[in-house]
């Protein structure tokens, strides 16, 4: 391609390809301001083709002709590129406009906005599923048959090998830590304790609440935001059934009777783990490490578990389905809600467990 | 519009659409009983929001939308969802529950809304599934069906309650013409042997010239034509004339 400038013309020749495009339009711009003013002919006589990308520098030298103040047009046009020409010329596309970007101010109101909007959702969604799962105690319509059980096994015992290992190194972890400070003070045998208390009240119930988050929580999402980019649930509305009461309730109902009896198992085997360090490591009997434990925990500390257990139970399937029923989007979408159910239902299960930790626990606590 | 007896949707004035954007415009129209009534129109021109707006998926900004002749846009959910029994509804893709059975997935609404034994229930569900010819997949899984199959099951539970109306979100889409035909056979059979009205969404011609006895031609979220097949064709609207010659 050549480009040449004679008086008030601009002469191209040759092919006008995406190839050429780069190199023509530098010299367009460099020469443009020679040209003093008025008309401005870009001569096409010698063009034998052209492509899209050619007809918009075109399009683009002229443009910047006009803002130099000059008339572009084109003449000379060989019949064999009108049709190209034709097709491909921006010259009528309306710009797009340009995208204002708020201010900090309107971000500010827009996110309070969009605050208050999913956190009334999520009420509602509670509030639906507290109002459902104790109707279908009394009336089983509308709630799919052998799902609770289907839901217990899949939510709760799969868990209980994950859950059993990671209980046992932490009761096992905490012991072998705690036990090289307690033997400098003679008091080895206070790790009994220590674990004890510290697995019934907090350790044993939040361990488990996160697992079954990562784990449970994370498949209630994206089964539902599965279910909703695929019309399942569209279905279930159209068929006159509520999807909370058909989907959620069941989860509900498998999650609040598992996680308590997993969190009872996760404090026994907790216990047993700081046991093994016990009679390993601090020499310490079964026996003497058994009644340590014994007079150490209160009814107290196991109900107060059991409590924050239940708590967590409903929180993480709450979460789960209500970032599910507001995926947006494809598979990103299903992605994105599960991995947000997963942040939010932990991050939500450990702001109760400070909550429930101050109610239980500061000053005199609630007496139990 | 003056209401005729043997109108079992009516839609008048329906205004609705999606934050700030507007999808349907004065949209008014009316399908009636023992027809097959199909609203045509390019994608993105609405058809499948309006037929959301029908069972009540989305609230329409302003209008009315009648079924059986009673208003739906501001009915309690216990009165619409006695209405919702009477409507079967196929979706686009199925959506079929995926963790279930097909004979499962048509028992659904006959388990949750009668007092049918479930011997009943087992019956009428390989019933259901001959009418559509996929008794032999009474125990597969969608995920282990074609995509035909799966709109066959979802059609035999779409009729599972024989609901005297169904709607229809572009059936035949995504189908070979085999297929295709094959489902719009099963929809005629709807209309003539069970007496079902149906009003369907959809954008391939073969199938709205095989079963159409009415159509409405949506256009940019606004009504362009309403009345029969033979009518759109000499009706001399350019953009029916091409969507039928292109089609």
């Amino acid at each position: 391609m050549k480009v040449t400038v004679a008086d008030n013309r601009m002469i191209f020749t040759g092919p006008l390809l995406l190839e050429h495009v780069s190199q023509t339009y530098k010299y367009a711009e460099r020469v443009l301001p020679r040209f003093p003013g008025g008309s401005l002919v870009l001569d096409l006589s010698g063009v034998e083709e052209i492509d899209s990308a050619g007809v918009v520098l075109l399009d683009e030298i002229c443009a910047r002709a006009r803002q130099r103040g000059l008339e572009p047009e084109l003449e000379k046009i060989p019949e064999s590129i009108r049709g190209t020409l034709q097709t491909f010329s921006s010259k009528n596309l309306i710009d797009r406009e340009k995208r204002i970007k708020p201010s900090f101010l309107e971000r500010l109101g827009e996110d309070t906005t969009a605050l208050s909007a999913n956190v009334l959702q999520l009420l509602y969604l509670l509030a639906d599923s507290v109002f459902f799962a104790l109707l279908s105690l009394f009336r089983r319509r509308g709630v799919r048959k052998g799902e609770f059980i289907n839901q217990s096994i899949l939510i709760g015992m799969n868990a209980f090998p994950i859950v059993a290992l990671i209980s046992f190194l932490v009761g096992f972890i905490l012991a072998l830590q705690s036990a090289a400070q307690l033997r400098q003070f003679g008091a080895s045998i206070f790790v009994a304790d220590l674990i004890a208390i510290s697995m019934t009240r907090e350790m044993g119930p939040l361990m488990t609440a996160i697992i079954f988050a990562g784990r449970s929580g994370s498949a209630i999402a994206s089964e539902i935001a599965t279910m909703v980019v695929t019309e399942e649930a569209d279905a279930l509305r159209s068929m006159a059934l509520n999807p909370v009461r058909y989907i959620v309730v069941p989860k509900i109902y498998a999650m609040t009777l598992t996680l308590p009896l997993l969190t009872v198992l996760s404090m026994l085997i907790g216990i047993l783990g700081a046991m093994v360090i016990g009679v390993t490591y601090l020499d310490i009997g079964i026996k003497p490490f058994y009644n340590e434990v014994v007079n150490a925990l209160v009814l107290k500390d196991i109900v107060t578990g059991l409590v924050k257990s239940l708590v967590f139970a409903l929180i993480i399937s709450i979460v789960g389905a209500f970032y599910g029923f507001r995926v947006r989007g494809g598979a990103e979408g299903v992605g994105r809600a599960t991995t947000a159910s997963v942040v939010a239902s932990i991050f939500f299960v450990i702001l109760a467990d400070s909550i429930l930790g101050l109610i239980f626990y500061f000053g005199k606590g609630v007496e139990i | 519009m003056n209401i005729s007896s043997n109108e079992i949707v009516r839609v008048e004035h329906l205004d609705a659409g999606f934050g700030a954007s507007r999808v349907l415009h004065d949209v008014s129209l009316s399908a009636r009983e023992n027809e097959i009534t199909v609203i045509l129109g390019p994608s993105g021109c609405g058809k499948t929001t309006l037929l959301k707006h029908l069972i009540r998926l989305h609230q329409p900004w302003r209008g009315s939308i009648r079924l059986f002749g009673q208003e739906i846009t501001a009915m309690d959910e216990p009165q619409f969802n006695r209405i919702l029994r009477r409507i079967g509804v196929l979706f686009q893709n199925g959506a079929l529950l995926n963790s279930i059975t097909v004979a499962e997935n048509v028992a659904i609404p006959l388990r949750q809304h009668t007092s049918l034994p479930p011997n009943i229930i087992q019956r009428l569900v390989r019933v259901k599934l001959n009418v559509v010819n996929l008794v032999h997949a009474a125990d597969l899984y969608p995920a282990e069906l074609s995509g035909g199959m799966r709109k066959r099951a979802a059609l035999a539970r779409a009729i599972a309650l024989d609901p005297p109306l169904l709607f229809g979100d572009e059936p035949s889409a995504g189908l070979d013409p085999v297929t295709c035909a094959s489902l719009d056979r099963l929809i005629l059979k709807m209309k003539q042997d069970l007496g079902v009205s149906v009003l369907l969404v959809s954008h391939v011609v073969s199938s709205v010239k095989r079963i159409a006895d009415r159509v409405i031609y949506l256009d940019r979220g606004e009504v362009l034509f309403s009345g029969t097949l033979q009518e759109a064709y000499g009706a001399g609207i350019k953009k029916i004339d091409d969507f039928f010659q292109m089609g």
